[in-house]
């Protein structure tokens, strides 16, 4: 190990307290931001009717066992036959998803909007730390890492004598954004936990969806499986069930 | 300890009640179970990030501290589960690894932040 850097007090005032308070700080008035932009649209009565039909039919799926045959049949029959059955789509009918963003302004702009409270802040943030901040050495990790990490950690240092566990302060930037997330969950609540990434990821998924392929693969799900009774031995459980309570 | 069972109080799913082969589980709360998990587990990785730093852990011993950190809330979610995990959860490994190296992040940078400020400067 080198010998040690000796760090000046001020630096933990003035950089390495300040930028993690300010860190937290962004992330909360972000999330408020971001939920005053939310506009809460009323939703399209065919998707939320489709979006119900496929939970219903999920549920028939996944709890079939339960019923007898002969419910789970007629069930089956409600849900997929070939004439107005739920989750028979006509064919001609799949309408164009791109079509349907376009006649739908509201979507994009809302999407936007997402995109937008999440990028500006961050962008913003990272200017301001790298217009501050760059060139200290900020922190000191208290393990010893190999010299694999010093581009991640002396990000804004080129100093190669430098032991690799010190950290400047742009990187201790981005330790900040990746490790304040699970405390955004704890004080912001549930709807924070899901992580940027997790939220482009559904981004990108919600424009191709197309609804009616939907009900499609779920109709094909129910064609497919077998009715198996779960509860065979119904009766004599419930006998035992009642005897005990009785005694 | 106690911050961490009184989080999952609430609404605790009563599954799979008869223990042969079928087990039946409410999603819902199999999802809340799932999320008071996530929430201690990240409480108590912040918090042991904390204690880390100002006890002064360097090296391999923070990361041993983190284990046995994440053993002892496994303990206690066990034991919270009265020692039936299969009427809470869907799988052992929810209880044993759920929110492992999620909280790693949180420690590793709470750790560091405390150790900064009590010993580096």
């Amino acid at each position: 190990m080198a010998e040690d850097l000796v760090l000046d007090t001020a630096i933990r005032d003035w950089v390495l307290v300040p930028l993690s308070v300010v860190m937290v700080l962004i992330g909360v008035l972000r999330y408020f931001v971001s939920k005053l932009l939310r506009s809460s649209q009323t939703p399209d009565a065919k998707v939320v009717r489709e979006g119900q039909l496929i939970l219903r039919a999920r549920n028939l799926r996944a709890a079939g066992g339960f019923i007898p045959v002969k419910s789970f049949r007629a069930r089956r029959f409600y849900y997929t036959n070939e004439e107005n059955g739920l989750l028979h789509v006509p064919k001609g009918q799949a309408q164009n998803p791109q079509a349907q963003m376009f006649s739908d302004p509201n979507m994009a702009m809302d999407m936007m909007k997402k995109n937008l409270s999440m990028i500006i802040p961050q962008s913003l943030t990272f200017a301001w730390v790298n217009f501050f901040f760059s060139g200290f050495v900020a922190a000191k990790l208290p393990f010893p890492l190999t010299p694999r990490f010093r581009s991640m950690l002396q990000n804004g240092i080129d100093l190669s004598t430098v032991d690799v566990s010190y950290v400047s302060g742009r990187s201790w930037y981005f330790l900040n954004l990746f490790g304040l997330r699970g405390l955004f969950s704890l004080i912001l609540g549930e709807e924070n936990a899901m992580d940027d990434t997790q939220r482009m990821m559904q981004m990108g998924g919600g424009f191709g969806v197309d609804p009616t392929k939907n009900l499609g693969a779920e109709k094909d799900g129910i064609d497919i499986i077998q009715h198996e009774w779960t509860l065979p031995k119904m009766e004599q459980r419930a006998e035992m069930v009642l005897r005990k309570l009785v005694k | 300890m106690a911050v961490q069972d009184s989080t999952r109080s609430s609404s605790e799913g009563k599954s799979g009640d008869d223990g042969e082969d079928l087990s039946i589980f409410h999603a819902e709360n199999l999802q809340n179970n799932m999320k008071s998990i996530y929430y201690s587990r990240t409480f108590l990785s912040i918090m042991g990030g904390v204690v880390a730093g100002i006890w002064g852990f360097t090296g391999l011993m923070g990361f041993v501290f983190y284990l046995l950190i994440m053993a002892i809330a496994s303990l206690g979610l066990l034991a919270k589960a009265k020692f039936s995990v299969g009427n809470y959860f869907d799988s052992w490994n929810r209880i044993i690894l759920d929110g492992f190296f999620g909280g790693l992040m949180s420690f590793v940078l709470f750790w560091t932040f405390a150790y900064d400020i009590v010993h580096i400067f």
